[in-house]
């Protein structure tokens, strides 16, 4: 009997007291989490994990050792960790992995947590060159384990029933994604000193470099690439790009701005910018469609709408048409033009606004609870991260560069 | 986040905090950086001094990073929050939680225990009855205030720190962390510093809760003035603080008058009504989770009240509290250990 059916079999009597309620509330099948990579990002998805019945954490590996504090005081225990990943997957005690580790590390970690046969929580992107994408792919197929990709946006409510609206049809044939991560900042972590040879450098600031990051394109991109692939329902076949360094000359090898155009059949494309020097457009998401637009964020969704064109109905309120009604003749100015549309547009009402990734974390504990498949499983990852490896490259030679498809 | 409790008007003096360091040829001097940021309804400053921009600016990122993730955490404004989410759910069913926000109930509970409910988290209907959620102050009606009590009390907020569970006990009641949100969101940031091996530097959530870590150089501390009483904006008391903060409360933000009477947006919760009778206070302690608590807690209890819950519960604590009216106020001090202009507020 799985937690669902047990819900339902309670008895409405037991339900009507909230207080038996509650001692009816069915224990949920433990899941101790193993992490890999617990920096920023890991520790913010292990805080979401936590956030869900049943879930512990019972090792960590991290190369960096003041994470281990850091996570210990997140988990509020004191958590076995290593250095090495071999001797936490040697572990008999965990029953699936987050890895979150740098991009340039996600091959070499998935495949060998696939090999072990857990559950995957993996972060985003799903590999950094062509070459891991389709070994992380091949892999995780072959022993069947279960994957999920930190595309968290695919759980977001609003961002669900936005995109289920713009498969309805509600802003007619979507064509064009203009999706914009401009933020304000350098990009760059604090290095404790010393630091003879830069090694800390490297290795706090991994996604500064470009031997170990996709840059902006693949670290914030990719989130936006899931997206378009998720809207017009396939992967980019071709990306062309740019970047430079425009602000922040303090030795990094990747760009602080970037802008690429995806391309997609149809003739649809994905147009993409990052900048680091002016946040005013911060994280959003626009879908063009025939009929309208939708504007996606990292907190809510809204519609806007083109104004009507061709239709054979009545178009007053009394139902007449011109010929019966006649024509009320007046000024003819109007500031309409080609000006932005500056309306409240309308504003996606979902029942629940929850967090994200606390989303996405409780959907894959759900899944290898057995419960339902998983949605942003690896074959989403791939084709998002197929597409962020092709551009890293695109962006520095500056030439349109075609993005492989999945071979299985 | 909107606090509870609007800034007092603590200000700085920043002339001193430009003297030059003495310094050896080989040490890079220190130099003063001042950053601001926007969260939980008001401007954090952060001041810092550093030797190389660079990391300074670094520093800063992370500290107001710090801040945003806090703010997520915490925020009633913020459908997608944590607190949001405890406050839809924790009625129905316990709501799983991570340790840092149990530890955050964990901390108010305390406050709340120790003031026998002076402080409480669960003004959040209350502060929207009275109109102070999105400063539409108004005059409830009684009976509503009397329907809100079922749904108003720290003890209808149960944990389980076993199971990281928290759970309401009677539906309707609403968390409302501005009483202590802010202080909770300094220590963290905090943290942030004194992993960076910041020496100096000082984080003011809006003035109203601030932390000062190490001095300026060749300075004792970080120099605090607590101006009043208050509408007067002279100085009442100056206080050197190092490594430890300081919260204060007044009403002169957020408040509404009717019929020429002034109703303070700080709630006393067991009257179920604004504070009648104080006008400011400020209030020393090393934790600014504390702190912001206690300017709460002081606040609303008795002068009296006030220093034997400090006795009891912050012996290392110091405060000044400002009762009665502008143009009657006298002072009550604890522990505060510098003078105060007594002509202005007598003790």
């Amino acid at each position: 009997m799985n937690r669902r059916d047990f819900l339902q079999s309670a008895s409405a009597a037991a339900l009507a007291s909230t207080t038996i309620a509650r001692a009816a509330t069915p224990a949920v099948k433990p899941i101790r989490l193993g992490v890999i990579g617990a920096g920023s990002r890991g520790q913010e998805d292990l805080r979401q994990f936590l956030r869900v019945p049943g879930v512990s954490v019972e090792a960590i590996c991290d190369i960096y050792p003041p994470r281990y504090e850091q996570v210990n005081r997140l988990a509020g225990k004191t958590v076995p960790a290593t250095a090495n990943h071999h001797e936490l997957l040697a572990r008999t005690d965990l029953d699936a992995i987050l890895i979150a580790s740098p991009v340039g590390l996600h091959a070499e970690h998935v495949i060998a947590t696939a090999k072990t046969g857990r559950p995957i929580y993996g972060e985003k992107a799903l590999g950094f060159t062509v070459e891991d994408n389709h070994n992380i792919l091949a892999e995780v197929t072959r022993h069947k384990v279960l994957f999920q990709i930190g595309h968290e946006y695919r759980y977001a409510s609003w961002a669900q029933e936005a995109i289920r609206r713009v498969h309805a049809g509600d802003i007619g044939t979507p064509t064009h994604i203009y999706a914009y991560w401009h933020r304000n900042g350098d990009w760059r972590r604090t290095v404790p000193q010393p630091d003879p040879g830069g090694k800390l450098e490297h290795l706090i600031n991994w996604r500064l470099y470009r031997e170990s990051s996709g840059g902006l394109g693949t670290e914030l991109g990719s989130h936006h690439i899931d997206m378009a692939n998720w809207v017009f329902g396939e992967q980019p076949q071709s990306v062309i790009g740019t970047n430079s360094i425009c602000r922040y000359h303090d030795g990094r090898t990747v760009g602080d701005n970037v802008q690429a155009v995806f391309s997609y059949s149809q003739g649809r494309r994905l147009v993409f910018s990052s900048i680091t020097d002016n946040a005013k457009l911060g994280c959003e998401l626009w879908i063009y469609g025939t009929e309208g637009s939708v504007q996606i964020t990292i907190e809510d969704a809204t519609f806007y709408f083109e104004k009507k064109k061709l239709s054979n109905s009545p178009d007053d309120s009394v139902g007449k048409t011109v010929v019966e009604r006649g024509v009320v003749t007046g000024a003819s100015y109007s500031t309409a033009g080609e000006m932005p549309y500056r309306g409240p547009g309308e504003k996606v009402v979902t029942a629940t606004s929850e967090d994200p990734t606390l989303a996405a974390v409780r959907s894959f504990t759900e899944a290898v609870r057995g419960e339902h498949e998983i949605f942003a499983d690896v074959h989403c990852g791939f084709r998002a991260a197929i597409a962020c490896s092709v551009a890293h490259d695109a962006v520095f030679e500056e030439n349109k560069m075609s993005i492989p498809s999945a071979k299985i | 986040m909107e606090g509870i409790k609007h800034k007092l008007a603590t200000a700085l003096t920043m002339a001193i905090l430009a003297t030059t360091p003495l310094v050896k040829a080989v040490t890079p001097p220190l130099t003063l950086y001042t950053t601001t940021h926007p969260a939980m309804g008001t401007e954090f400053t952060l001041y810092l001094y550093s030797a190389d921009p660079t990391v300074a600016a670094e520093t800063s990122e992370e500290v107001f990073e710090e801040v945003d993730r806090i703010e997520q955490l915490l925020s009633n404004y913020r459908d997608s929050s944590e607190l949001s989410r405890i406050n839809q759910n924790a009625a129905a069913s316990p709501v799983t939680t991570d340790p840092e926000m149990l530890d955050f109930l964990t901390q108010s509970e305390h406050w709340s225990r120790a003031s026998d409910g002076a402080f409480d988290i669960t003004v959040g209907r209350l502060m929207k009855a009275w109109g102070f959620y999105r400063h539409s102050g108004h005059i409830p009606p009684e009976g509503e205030l009397q329907q809100l009590r079922a749904a108003t009390g720290w003890e209808k907020v149960q944990l389980d720190s076993a199971a990281r569970t928290v759970s309401f006990t009677s539906p309707g009641v609403e968390l409302d962390p501005g009483g202590i949100g802010k202080g909770f969101a300094v220590d963290a940031a905090v943290r942030i510093l004194r992993a960076q091996h910041v020496a100096a530097a000082m984080l003011s959530a809006g003035s109203s809760t601030l932390y000062a870590l190490g001095a300026p150089p060749n300075l004792d501390g970080w120099r605090i003035v607590v101006p009043g009483p208050l509408p007067s904006h002279d100085s009442l008391s100056v206080i050197t603080l190092r490594d430890t903060s300081l919260s204060s409360a007044d009403c002169s933000e957020k408040n509404f008058t009717v019929a020429g009477h002034l109703y303070c947006h700080i709630m006393d919760p067991r009257t179920m009504r604004p504070v009648e009778g104080r006008t400011q206070v400020s209030i020393v302690d090393p934790s600014a989770t504390a702190s912001d608590a206690l300017s709460n807690v002081i606040f609303v209890e008795t002068p009296g009240q006030s220093v034997e819950t400090l006795k009891k519960y912050a012996p290392e604590a110091r405060a000044l509290i400002v009762s009665g009216d502008a143009g009657h106020p006298h002072c009550t001090i604890f522990h505060w250990g510098v003078a105060i202009d007594s002509t202005r507020c007598p003790l």
